[in-house]
This record gives structure tokens, C-alpha cells and sequence, in this order.
């Protein structure tokens, strides 16, 4: 063979195996090696300095727990806290991997379903370590806020506000666990097709705190089932969530005028909760829980 | 087995397909308690008004809509004399489709006096579209269904698009939801005041077309030969293209895209009645009614409480179905 075809066989040979063979990095005496929600192990070779959430909920933890300068972005999502409006937007549905890269995070934070594992794999591939957390109870929730406190070396701070909220919680649970009659609430998110709050959600736990309970006691395999006119009917809710009376007669119950014969609708139990506050597992929690309170016991 | 005797079956499995029908549901309602809600109706008792109010408006709607598609499919395909036609081919699924998502997506209001806007959107949607189709397969006085089937397929494409861009650009998820709940189809928003107008477009349709039985025949054996034996092609096609607009739009509107039933019904029909049978037409919308009875049931049955989406049953039932057909050799399109 030519030796200048041999020296660039060769070159090329190199040049694959270093793009096939695993980042070999050795660790430095700060590496840490974290368990996050979904059971992945991820290493982060120092303390995160630049960090960002691929979910509102979690921009909101962030901003209650860490250095505001230490985050780097927000989704197009994230509307709170204020500080918010100063972080470059990168979008996380579908991921842009590009901006991703030029903000340089050194851990993504994210919440089990919202960023698929292959999207959490090749960000992990492109050196930006992602950490799932997922939520089952609102005691969950403050596990992350102290979760990402030890990430960020900000225990105090984030032990600090999660003994807080869970000191609110346990003060509005004891006003309300002598309830003899749990009122059973129906959560909509959707009405063409009814789409609403399933047992496995984060409100399940805030209606048992307040002393009632999710109209949907069945398990669907989804967070937030569909369900039929018929099997509304069947609930028969003393409250429904979802938006205000004028609202849903207009949207939900002139498109299913059946419905019109639940308790909710004859009694005039109707309420509209602020959509950012119902819908994100972070450290607002309580707030939407004393706002579920003014429905429940207004 | 006779003609009558096909009748006489495919009526009876209608039947037994509602009763069955009836007793489906979140309520638990044996037999005893749907003749009671059919003979002592009490309106407090919410088991007699699911079944009367929520099943049976639901069930007559699926009854209604899958008649509806397959009886346009069987006339489609004798226009253009092609065993690939469906009632879709003029584009009034996917003009539904966009009249739909404009509404669900906020450029319109979803309740205007008092209406929910979708459906009338989507009949709208499905109007216009079907009109571009035919002004561009209508040349020199007189309609070519070859090029109507490319304009058709052509159309379809962008406005599906259109739908496809609109979709993408969607900032939430519960539209999403909305959009591919209602491109699958459902039944779920049928009600005693919906289920008027589909019924309406299809017993005109079929009343008119009892008459028209022999031209649809004479009209498979081609254009030339059909004109040479006395049909009077142009206005027959005509004829076709208003009634498959009008009620295949109706049926869009009400309930989605529903595939397949269109397409499979009518070779089923002529698999088992023979190519030029004198009641095919009929026939085919009873089949095409009782197939999608049966869909709905088992869309129920296989995943309580919201049922899987029509569409996806329907191919799942159908199209293995068809399969046989069309590898029994005695089967032909046409004669």
C-alpha cells in the first residue's frame, strides 16, 4: 500500500475508534454519583454551576431553591417566578438540541413523562446529564425541593422552605380530618373528549388533605383518563373543577347538556383554579392547596 | 342463500347488536332493565336516562353513520368504476378534518349561540373542500372521474397539510387531544338533537337511489358502453357527487373520519349479493350500519369506559375481512 494511503487508513481507523470508544474522563475528587426518580444513576463530575428544568413545575423549584444565576434557561412554558422572563427560552417539545448545547447547562432537570428517556439519552450523549423526579403525594414534592438542595449544595435553603410548606400542609390537614362526609370532586382538563384528573396525580393528595376525595376512584393506566358522558353521569360529583360556571355551561355543558343532572351542576358547585397552580407539582403546592380549600369550603 | 333471506339476517343482527348495545355501559343494565327504561321510562332514574339518552342516540348514530359511509362508498365506486374509491376520495375527510381544528385550535369560537362549532365547522370544511375537487374535475361540461380521483388525492394531500402544520404548531396539549380524539372518530357527542341530521341526508339518499339502482349497474360496466345502453351518464354522476358530498359530509361532521367502512362495505356487499344485485344499495347500508354497531360495541368492550377510537377497530375488524374477500376467487368488481 502507498504510505501516504497506509498513514490515512491508519488516521482514519484512529479517528473511529475515538468516536466509538466511551468518554473516559477520570473522575476528580468531586464527582457524585446521584439516584434520581427513575432510578438512574447520574454522575455529575462537580457541583452543578449552570443548571435548567425541561418543566415549568421544576423552573419554579429552581428559583424557590437555587442561585437565580446559576440557572440558565427556561422552557416556553414557564411563566413564574418574574425572574423567569430573563432566562433565554429554549424549547422543550421537541428539544432543540442546538440551543441546548450554547447554554452549556451541566445537569437538565426534568419530571418523569414529560421528556421521553430517549431525549434524556442523547442529551446524555452530547454531555449534558439529565435527573428525572417523579411525584406520587405533595410529601413528594418537598423530597425534590430537598432533592435538589443537596444537588445544588443549597440544603439548608431548600430544607428551610420544604419544612415550611410541609408545617402549611399539616396545619390545613388537621382542619379538615375529621370530615364524616368527603365531598367528591370531579377535576376536568379537557371537555371534546372529557379528559380529567385521575387517581394517580399529585390533586388525589391535595383533595385527601382537604378532606375530600377524587370522584375518580378507578385506576386508569393514565395520569389523566378519558372518560364517557355515561360515566360522569354515573360519578355524580358534588364539585367539578375545570373552569367557571359561565365557562363550562358554554363549553362543557352545551356540548353535553346530560350532564346538566349532576349534584355539582344543580348545587352550583363550579369553580374555575388557576391553571398554573393545579397543574404543576412544585413549590406554589400549597398555595393551590388553600385555593382547592375556597372551593371546597367556601 | 336468497335475497330476502340476507335481508332478513342482516336485520336481525342489527337488532340483537343494539339490545346487546344497550346493555353496555358504566351503569349496570341487564335486559329486564332496558325494557324497563323503554316501557316504564322514569326520568329521575339515571340508569333509564344513560340507556335512553346517552346508549341509544349513541348506538343509532353509529348505525346511522356507518350506513352512511358505506352506501357512499358502494356509489363512489361505481362513479369512478374502481374498487378503490371510498366516500373520502372528494376530499370530505380531510375538509372536515380542517374545518374541525381551525375550530378546536381557537380561530374560532367553540360555541357560538349556543352551538358547539366543530361539527359545523367540519360539514363546512367538507363542502368547500369537496367543491375545489369537482371544479377540477369537471372539464368540458361534463366531470372525469379520473381526474376527479387525482384532484381528490391532490386536495386531500395539502389540506391534510395544512391540518399537519396547523397540529404542530398547536401550544397545548389538550387540543391535540381534541384532534386526534376526533380524526379517530367517536360516537361519544351523539344525542337525540345530532342524530336528526345524518338520518335525514341518508333516508333521502337511499329513497332516491331506490330508483337509480339500475343506472349504478349499467354504470360498472363503463361511461361509453352505460351512454351506448341508454344511462344518462352526466346527470347519474352528478347525482352521485351530490348525495356523497351531502351525506358523507353529515356523517364526517358528526362523528370524524371513520376509515374503511367505506371502502370494505360495498365490496362485502357485492361479494355476497353479486356485482349488479337489484338491492345492493340498501343492502350495503344495512351491512355498513350493523358493522359499525358492532365496532362500537367492541370499542367499548375492549376498553372501558371511553371505548378506543372507532377508526382504529374498524381497521382492525375490517380490513382482515377483506383480505378474504379478495382472495376468494369467485369475487369481481365488476362484471
Amino acid at each position: 500500500m502507498h504510505p501516504f494511503l497506509n498513514r490515512l487508513s491508519v488516521a482514519f481507523f484512529l479517528l473511529i475508534a475515538l468516536a466509538c470508544s466511551p468518554d473516559k474522563r477520570q473522575p476528580t475528587g468531586e464527582e457524585r454519583v446521584w439516584q434520581d426518580g427513575l432510578g438512574r444513576e447520574v454522575r455529575l463530575p462537580q457541583q452543578p454551576r449552570r443548571v435548567m428544568a425541561f418543566a415549568s413545575s421544576m423552573t419554579e423549584m429552581l428559583f424557590a431553591v437555587c442561585d437565580t444565576a446559576n440557572i440558565v434557561g427556561r422552557t416556553p412554558q414557564c411563566d413564574y417566578p418574574a425572574g423567569v422572563y430573563s432566562k433565554p427560552i429554549v424549547n422543550n417539545y421537541p428539544v432543540d438540541y442546538e440551543q441546548v448545547l450554547a447554554l452549556k447547562p451541566d445537569l437538565v432537570f426534568t419530571v418523569e413523562g414529560i421528556t421521553p428517556l430517549d431525549v434524556a439519552a442523547r442529551l446524555e450523549e452530547l454531555g449534558i446529564p439529565v435527573y428525572y423526579q417523579k411525584y406520587r403525594s405533595v410529601e413528594d414534592i418537598f423530597k425534590g425541593i430537598e432533592d435538589i438542595g443537596r444537588i445544588m449544595g443549597r440544603e439548608q435553603q431548600a430544607n428551610h422552605l420544604a419544612d415550611s410548606l410541609r408545617k402549611q400542609v399539616k396545619a390545613i390537614e388537621q382542619r379538615y380530618n375529621q370530615q364524616a362526609q368527603k365531598q367528591r370532586v370531579l377535576t376536568i382538563t379537557w371537555s371534546d373528549p372529557i379528559y380529567v384528573y385521575g387517581q394517580n396525580t399529585i390533586l388525589t393528595d391535595q383533595l385527601r388533605i382537604l378532606g375530600a376525595e377524587n370522584a375518580v376512584q378507578e385506576v386508569f393506566d393514565q395520569p389523566y383518563p378519558a372518560l364517557t358522558r355515561e360515566y360522569v353521569l354515573k360519578l355524580n360529583p358534588d364539585v367539578l373543577l375545570g373552569g367557571s360556571p359561565e365557562r363550562l355551561e358554554k363549553e362543557f355543558f352545551s356540548l353535553y347538556p346530560e350532564l346538566r343532572k349532576i349534584a355539582a351542576y344543580h348545587n352550583k358547585r363550579i369553580y374555575a383554579p388557576t391553571g398554573n397552580l393545579i397543574e404543576r407539582p412544585g413549590p406554589r403546592v400549597v398555595e393551590s392547596i388553600v385555593e382547592l380549600e375556597g372551593f371546597l369550603y367556601p | 342463500m336468497s335475497r330476502a333471506l340476507y335481508f332478513v339476517v342482516a336485520l336481525l343482527l342489527i337488532l340483537a347488536t343494539l339490545v346487546l348495545g344497550l346493555q353496555v355501559g358504566s351503569f349496570e343494565a341487564d335486559l329486564a332493565t332496558v325494557a324497563n327504561a323503554f316501557l316504564n321510562y322514569d326520568p329521575d332514574n339515571t340508569t333509564h336516562y344513560a340507556i335512553v339518552h346517552l346508549r341509544l342516540p349513541r348506538l343509532l348514530l353509529a348505525l346511522v353513520v356507518g350506513a352512511s359511509l358505506a352506501f357512499c362508498g358502494y356509489l363512489m365506486q361505481a362513479m369512478v368504476n374502481n374498487g378503490l374509491a371510498d366516500p373520502y376520495l372528494l376530499g370530505t375527510a380531510s375538509g372536515a378534518s380542517l374545518g374541525a381544528v381551525v375550530v378546536f385550535f381557537g380561530f374560532v369560537e367553540m360555541t357560538v349561540a349556543g352551538i358547539y362549532m366543530p361539527p359545523v365547522f367540519a360539514l363546512m370544511g367538507a363542502f368547500v373542500v369537496t367543491l375545489v375537487v369537482v371544479m377540477l374535475g369537471y372539464r368540458k361540461r361534463q366531470l372525469i372521474p379520473a381526474q376527479l380521483l387525482l384532484a381528490g388525492i391532490a386536495i386531500s394531500s395539502l389540506v391534510t397539510a395544512i391540518v399537519g402544520l396547523l397540529t404542530f404548531l398547536s401550544d397545548s396539549e389538550g387540543k391535540l387531544k381534541s384532534v386526534i380524539f376526533w380524526s379517530m372518530g367517536s360516537f361519544e357527542r351523539a344525542s337525540w338533537s345530532l342524530l336528526p341530521y345524518p338520518t335525514t341526508a341518508l333516508l333521502i339518499a337511499l329513497f332516491l337511489f331506490a330508483f337509480l339502482q339500475k343506472q349504478l349497474n349499467i354504470l360498472l360496466l363503463g361511461a361509453d358502453r352505460a351512454q351506448a345502453l341508454g344511462v344518462q351518464v352526466v346527470q347519474t354522476r352528478w347525482a352521485i357527487l351530490a348525495t356523497v358530498s351531502i351525506v358523507t359530509g353529515f356523517a364526517v361532521a358528526t362523528s370524524g373520519p371513520i376509515g374503511f367502512v367505506g371502502l370494505i362495505i360495498p365490496h362485502v356487499t357485492r361479494g355476497l349479493l353479486g356485482t349488479t344485485g337489484r338491492s345492493n344499495l340498501l343492502f350495503c347500508a344495512f351491512v355498513g350500519g350493523f358493522f359499525m354497531l358492532l365496532c362500537d360495541l367492541l370499542s367499548r368492550l375492549l376498553y372501558p369506559p371511553a371505548g378506543l377510537p372507532i377508526g382504529i377497530i374498524t381497521s382492525f375488524f375490517g380490513v382482515p375481512f377483506f383480505v378474504y374477500l379478495l382472495s376468494r376467487k369467485n369475487y369481481k368488481f365488476s362484471s
